[in-house]
């Protein structure tokens, strides 16, 4: 049998966050910010939680050479020199120069390096997805060709013209099919979060 | 000591003055717009009808032949977890897409563990990790199959979206299923394109709709927008499960009917859509 103390405990909040909302009450303004920041101070615990046991997984993982030592060892080589950098004496933090090198030297130059494969990606996608006759996959292809050919670099009234047909296709068609998804997304997202925090719907096969 | 009548009594006196030291943030007609949503919500939650339907989505149906076919070649299949997480500095959308996955883990872990196929799964984020152990630890119990659970690891991918799927690209191993679901955001088609290059049988679930794309490109099962949040309700029938799916359907058409009528009121003229956006503002 499920215990109801949490959804009792998110049925609360949720009603004083909504009251607070809705009416302007200097008491539950702040009995709102009592609970906001306990929420904030869980998370931040919950994510020094979640790297202390990381850490004491790769540390295991070295200790009793299982799994991927080499990856082990760099999981923790790289932590340490991010904790080293911005927490020693008299270090700024996050804004210390230390640690914004080893971001923009590093996991920078890394993360672009790959984003450059986007493109090649995602024609080679394209070209598998016709080959393989997706129809979903037409559709999209023939849309992006269309909108592609109409924002070619045209003088003149047709190019003005193209322009123009290109704006009202992203602006009207697509832009109707985007908000769609999104007003579909947001219901859907409102639902999930409801059901996960008052714990409905418990996996069961 | 007060008297039962006179605690009574400083009680309506206190709610009295609480209430007299109060004022609406919004508008009458704004607030029990924001209340009737709200109860509009709950109540569709907790109601379930009978307009649900079934049907296969995103391809996972298709889970239990991939695993019987990886049990059979001897490989592992493999579960992405997204690249928002949970603990990581990133939106609300994009970590509770990394909870809709949890689901869709279990269901894949499930068939799994049945089958005895180990599972790899891909995580960025310390915090989603664990939720993820949790996960297969759930999913071999239920299975009865505990003594398979060494078999089955999570892997940490390190941080930011793109060494997620640098990794996927990198990888040797050939999976006989990749299940990619969760928050994907500019890396998806690095991410997908990774993944299927060596798995057998691919499915994409993301509610990023700026992504919808690389799903449909990725050319396996996909999911997209609103599907991410539905399949764990059409993997299985029970009521709770259904619940979420008929709430939709319910919502949707709500949407779907503001929409139209808004729109027909504004083309007939009747409203004007500034002046009554506008116009119900808060202070």
């Amino acid at each position: 049998m499920k215990r109801p103390t949490i959804p009792a405990l998110v049925i609360v909040v949720g009603v004083l966050l909504l009251a607070d909302l809705l009416v302007v009450n200097d008491s539950l303004g702040a009995l709102a910010g009592i609970a906001i920041d306990a929420a904030i101070l869980v998370a931040a615990g919950a994510a020094l939680a979640g790297v202390a046991a990381l850490a004491a997984r790769r540390t295991g993982d070295l200790w009793r050479r299982r799994g991927d030592p080499i990856g082990a060892a760099l999981v923790l080589a790289g932590m340490a020199a991010v904790l080293i950098a911005g927490l020693r004496p008299g270090a700024d933090g996050a804004s210390e120069p230390a640690v914004q090198w080893l971001v923009s030297a590093l996991l920078v130059p890394l993360g672009a390096s790959l984003f450059g494969l986007l493109f090649v990606t995602t024609l080679a996608a394209a070209r598998r997805s016709l080959e393989l006759g997706s129809r979903e996959a037409m559709v999209l292809v023939a849309a992006a060709v269309v909108v592609l050919v109409l924002l070619l670099p045209v003088s003149g009234p047709a190019g003005v013209a193209m322009a123009g047909a290109a704006e009202w296709l992203l602006d009207v068609p697509i832009g109707a099919v985007f908000r769609g998804v999104l007003i579909g997304v947001a219901i859907l997202a409102a639902v999930f979060a409801a059901r996960t925090l008052l714990g409905i719907g418990a996996a069961d096969e | 000591m007060p008297t039962p009548a006179e605690l009574v009594g400083r009680l309506v006196r206190f709610v009295g003055d609480v209430l007299g030291a109060s004022t609406l943030r919004f508008e009458i007609g704004t607030t029990l717009v924001v209340l009737g949503v709200l109860l509009v919500l709950l109540q569709l939650i907790a109601r379930p009808v009978s307009r649900w339907v079934t049907t296969d989505v995103g391809g996972l149906a298709a889970v239990n032949r991939a695993m019987a076919l990886a049990a059979e070649a001897g490989t592992d299949a493999v579960v992405s977890l997204g690249t928002a997480g949970i603990a990581r500095s990133t939106d609300a959308f994009g970590r509770l897409q990394t909870l809709s996955a949890l689901p869709l883990l279990g269901h894949v872990a499930r068939a799994a563990a049945r089958a005895g196929v180990p599972l790899r799964v891909l995580t960025n984020d310390a915090l989603a990790g664990v939720a993820a152990a949790a996960a297969l630890d759930s999913a071999h119990e239920r299975t009865a199959t505990l003594e398979r659970l060494g078999r089955s690891r999570i892997v940490m991918v390190g941080e930011g979206r793109a060494s997620a799927a640098g990794l996927v690209m990198t990888a040797r191993a050939r999976p006989a299923a990749a299940v990619a679901t969760g928050s994907l955001r500019e890396e998806a088609m690095l991410h997908l394109e990774g993944l299927r290059g060596g798995a057998g049988s691919l499915t994409a679930a993301t509610a990023e709709a700026a992504q919808a794309p690389s799903a449909i490109l990725a050319g396996g099962g996909a999911l997209i927008g609103p599907e991410l949040f539905q399949a764990a309700s059409d993997l299985r029938a029970d009521t709770n499960e259904r619940t979420m799916v008929m709430a939709a359907n319910r919502l949707i058409v709500v949407a779907v009917l503001a929409v139209a009528v808004g729109s027909a009121l504004v083309l007939a003229g009747v409203i004007v859509p500034d002046d009554l956006l506008l116009g119900i503002g808060g202070r």
